[in-house]
């Protein structure tokens, strides 16, 4: 826990000094949850704001202050899900608006503005990006949580509220999905003969 | 093939790997906080207007019942109307010294020969 349990209960009172120190003390923590969630660096800062403002207006729906983290975490989870949601509509829009990013980028590279390693991040935010289109965005937020963030299935029981089996099998297929992308994508995936 | 496909698990693991240093924590912007309350504010607002317009909904909608409920318990001006039998109000209409449109037949039988 980053904040004392009493913080939480004073927050819940309607104390903004307390519901301010607790923004600070975890904003990094869920500014970066959802930078590997969502891989959108330009809006990222909005969606943890989203997180921050349902945190304040569901405070009271808080029954202990012990289970304030994994609370916390499924309002993140649930924030990057709207969002990858919102996402998939504007897709056309965003596919216009990434080419245009790809011919800023190409130029910054002609000019030697960008170095190697932002450039080498950018490719395997894309490449992750792009392998996770091949499962849902609930199943990408939760394979990114298993993969990426390192949660246990006990964290995970108690963020989703969803027995432990029920998540390994989902689990198992949405890796089975992106490893069929991964193989795809690197070109070891196994011929189709038709028969 | 399965050695190609376990050394597909193991470059995506690696995959993920490199994912999570490939995507360095931002800053929080100077705006964070202020902006944050700028949002709960603003929803505020928005949760005050409509919970002011379903109080006034509310009041109009009780004040509306009591005003029936008087109504429907008031007394009528002719309370016993209803509680006559069919019969009873038919023959209240229809008094018997009220004279008929239309006279009812009468057969005079004292006369035999006719």
């Amino acid at each position: 826990m980053l904040v004392e349990f009493d913080l939480i209960r004073r927050a819940q009172k309607g104390d903004s000094a307390a519901f301010n120190e607790i923004v600070l003390a975890y904003r990094k923590r869920i500014l970066g949850t959802i930078t590997r969630l969502i891989a959108r660096p330009e809006d990222v800062e909005d969606v943890a704001q989203e997180v921050f403002v349902r945190l304040y207006f569901s405070l009271d729906q808080l029954r202990t202050a012990e289970v304030f983290e994994p609370w916390l975490h499924r309002l993140t989870t649930n924030a990057a899900y709207d969002y990858l949601r919102k996402q998939r509509r504007r897709q056309e829009f965003r596919m216009s608006d990434l080419s245009e990013q790809q011919v800023v980028m190409a130029d910054a590279v002609a000019g030697g503005r960008v170095e190697h390693d932002e450039q080498h991040n950018k490719k395997i935010r894309e490449s992750v990006d792009s392998l996770l289109g091949a499962v849902s965005e609930a199943d990408r937020i939760l394979l990114l949580q298993k993969e990426v963030e390192g949660l246990s299935l006990k964290e995970l029981e108690k963020i989703y509220k969803v027995n432990e089996n029920a998540l390994k099998v989902r689990l198992f297929r949405a890796r089975q999905r992106v490893l069929k992308a991964f193989a795809v994508q690197q070109g070891t995936a196994p011929v189709k003969t038709g028969q | 093939m399965n050695s190609i496909h376990g050394n597909d698990e193991e470059r995506l693991n690696a995959l993920f790997r490199a994912y999570r240093d490939a995507c360095p924590v931002p800053e929080p912007s100077a705006n964070f906080m202020p902006d944050i309350w700028a949002r709960i504010e603003a929803r505020q607002s928005i949760t005050f207007s409509l919970r002011r317009m379903a109080s006034a909904f509310v009041t109009a909608a009780v004040a509306l019942s009591i005003a029936m409920s008087v109504y429907l318990a008031l007394p009528h001006s002719n309370p016993n109307y209803y509680q006559q039998t069919y019969i009873e109000a038919l023959a209240d209409a229809n008094p018997l010294e009220t004279p008929d449109i239309v006279g009812p037949a009468k057969l005079d039988i004292s006369d035999p020969g006719r």
